[in-house]
């Protein structure tokens, strides 16, 4: 085989595997745009811009898309704005009101997944922590929303009680007395009602968690500075009652046996 | 549809009367009369306040002298304001563990202690102390067999080994009546008040506000009251205090407003409401592991009333108890519904068990004014009535304490 031979047997082997290499690629990108086009079927193109504005304002409320579309020629405060609204994103409390359900079960699936000798303890206890706080700020929401109701019913029975015909009568001990027996009214009638009770019962779960959530901070810092934790004095406490106990019931024993003597 | 509005109508609107104005007028005049009158009202209050310093508001002032100890617990003896009888055997008053026996001896002129001591009874009561977090293993065992049982055995002992009358107050009374069931050779009677003992009562007749706190406990699960125990140690006063408070919502958040204000600085009133505050604001942490089995065993299970009430290592029967036993409620009881405090007749028989049903609220019963003879009178005319037990009775006391007697040898 001539050197010339040579150099385009080289070259060939060069082109077939180049040949090769694209088409495998050009496969690989038709089965990656195929499985793409399946997960978008059913969605209408049309739909896709009011989606996308919704799924932004759903977590940046404030912001308006269409900023730069509304103020031509004002891109240095339409760049600040989209800029700020980024920042608005990554800022928890802009935007944990607007999707708790969705974050507080990601949140959980993290605080439930598996756990590791070495890594990620930290990110397990934050992510529960996170729930916690989630869920408190959403069963004193809730209960709230029961008072408020209760409240708002108050207020109508008031209205229906008391007429402006009683108004004219200008006893305005008379009003606050109907107010009160109004409101009394409808604060015992919320409190025996299946919603009343079950907000307490979660905000009292929640607020609890997050006090047990305390305690566990509060050990961490007691065993970093060498003080004995809640734990280990409870623990000794228990103990000492136990121990307790147990003489008392020696002694018995004892002065039962001398009684028997 | 709204209705359109015609040009002429909003460049002109409509005039108001002269007589529409001055009836406003009057109406507003009247209420600023009002206003000023509420604020003196309240001027006088807050100067009533302002002069009087907190040491100036005393309750439990009766005297009296610590005659037993055991750990934090003691029994107290007053000190007889006449002469003591002795045909009627003595009485120890246990409260409960939610608030302090201070109540029974709010003044001197509401005192169930005072109209007891007047009556001649040679009078105890139990001060279980103040729990703290290394309280928080105690339990209804310790509570019932080791501290009031100590008491009453003291008692029993200085009594020449006679029996000696028991009376409970609300959780004071469950623990008097299971101490009662347990040990029944050491009481020659038994009296409960504003007592629970079937902890679901009559669900389906309670009137509005009543019940409420057995419908709040039972709608938590075992976990939530077992979460809550485990992280504080102890059910926290505040939050017993908290619920309390909701129980009368407006009467709770007007009492420092309206309330104040009604009373125009009236010395005798505004120290009634004072000492009322003191007793309230003195609200004792409750020991964990009770209040477990409290909220667990009795309010969501109601294990008492059924018979499965784990005491000492035993199911306690409250139908053991042979002493006679007088029951008194209140009537309008928004803690303790009536039916729940009634149960205890349907354990015992005809010629065994009295009430008073007293009408009133749960607290009103030891210091309104018209509670003051009713239930010290009740409770004094049941002692005077005991004193000839029928033979049958007595023949039946006699048995029990053969029983008991013969159980306790086993326990040690």
């Amino acid at each position: 085989m001539t050197e010339k031979d040579t150099v385009e047997a080289n070259m060939d082997q060069m082109f077939e595997v180049w040949e090769k290499g694209q088409q495998a690629f050009f496969k690989a990108q038709t089965e990656a745009m195929e499985t793409f086009a399946k997960s978008f079927e059913g969605i209408k193109v049309e739909e896709g811009y009011p989606n996308w504005d919704s799924f932004i304002k759903s977590w940046v409320p404030d912001w308006d898309p269409n900023i730069f579309a509304n103020k031509t020629g004002e891109f240095a405060g339409g760049f600040e704005a989209t800029h700020n609204a980024f920042l608005a994103m990554l800022e928890p409390a802009n935007w944990t009101q607007y999707a708790p359900e969705q974050l507080r079960v990601i949140l959980q699936s993290i605080a439930d997944g598996p756990k590791f000798a070495d890594m990620a303890t930290p990110q397990h206890e934050a992510a529960a922590t996170w729930r916690e706080s989630l869920d408190y700020s959403k069963a004193a929401t809730d209960m709230g929303k029961v008072m408020q109701e209760a409240w708002i019913r108050t207020l109508g029975r008031f209205n229906e009680k008391y007429t402006v015909d009683d108004l004219k009568s200008a006893n305005p001990e008379g009003a606050m007395n109907e107010w009160l027996k109004a409101a009394n009214h409808e604060l015992l009638e919320t409190q025996r009602t299946q919603q009343f009770m079950d907000a307490q019962k979660r905000m009292i779960r929640a607020s609890t968690e997050i006090k047990a959530r305390q305690k566990e901070t509060a050990e961490a810092w007691s065993a970093m500075y060498q003080m004995p934790t809640r734990t280990e004095v409870d623990d000794l406490t228990k103990t000492v009652h136990e121990l307790r106990r147990e003489l008392r019931t020696l002694k018995r024993e004892v002065a039962s046996l001398r009684g028997g003597n | 549809m709204p209705e359109k509005r015609s040009p002429d109508k909003e460049q002109n609107p409509p005039q108001i009367s002269d007589q529409a104005l001055l009836e406003a007028q009057e109406a507003w005049s009247l209420a600023w009369q009002y206003m000023l009158k509420t604020g003196e009202q309240m001027v006088k209050s807050n100067n009533f306040l302002g002069r009087i310093k907190d040491k100036d508001v005393e309750i439990a002032e009766t005297p009296a002298d610590v005659v037993f100890e055991i750990d934090k617990v003691r029994l107290f003896r007053y000190r007889p304001l006449a002469e003591v009888r002795k045909d009627i055997p003595p009485m120890i008053i246990c409260y409960g563990l939610f608030g302090r026996q201070t109540m029974i001896d709010l003044q001197e002129d509401r005192s169930l202690v005072r109209n007891l001591l007047m009556a001649g009874i040679d009078l105890y009561v139990v001060d279980w102390g103040n729990p703290t977090r290394a309280d928080q293993y105690l339990n209804f065992d310790d509570y019932v067999e080791r501290y009031l049982g100590s008491c009453v055995e003291y008692l029993y002992e200085a009594n020449d080994k006679k029996p000696v009358n028991l009376f409970g107050i609300c959780e004071g009374g469950t623990f008097a009546a299971m101490l009662a069931a347990l040990r029944p050779e050491l009481f020659a009677g038994l009296a409960l008040a504003i007592t629970p003992i079937d902890f679901h009562g009559d669900q389906e007749n309670f009137w509005r506000g009543e019940g409420f706190l057995n419908s709040w406990v039972g709608n938590l699960s075992k976990d939530d009251v077992d979460l809550l125990i485990d992280t504080h140690g102890m059910l926290p006063g505040e939050m017993t205090g908290a619920v309390f408070s909701a129980l009368t919502p407006i009467a709770s958040m007007t009492k420092y407003n309206i309330g104040l204000a009604r009373m125009e600085g009236n010395e005798a009133m505004m120290l009634n409401f004072l000492r009322m505050e003191k007793w309230i604001a003195d609200r004792p942490d409750h020991p964990g592991e009770a209040a477990r089995q409290w909220l667990n065993d009795l309010y969501r299970e109601n294990l008492l009333v059924k018979g499965q009430f784990m005491l000492c290592g035993e199911k306690l029967d409250l139908s053991n108890i042979t002493c006679p036993v007088l029951n008194i409620f209140a009537e309008q009881d928004h803690i303790i519904p009536v039916s729940c405090s009634k149960a205890m007749g349907n354990l015992l028989s005809d010629d065994q068990y009295e009430e008073i049903g007293f009408p009133g609220g749960h607290v009103g019963v030891f210091v309104s004014r018209k509670a003051q003879g009713v239930v010290a009178g009740g409770v004094v005319s049941w002692l005077e009535k005991r004193l000839d037990p029928l033979p049958d009775k007595k023949q039946k006391n006699e048995a029990g304490v053969k029983k008991k007697k013969s159980k306790k040898q086993i326990q040690g």
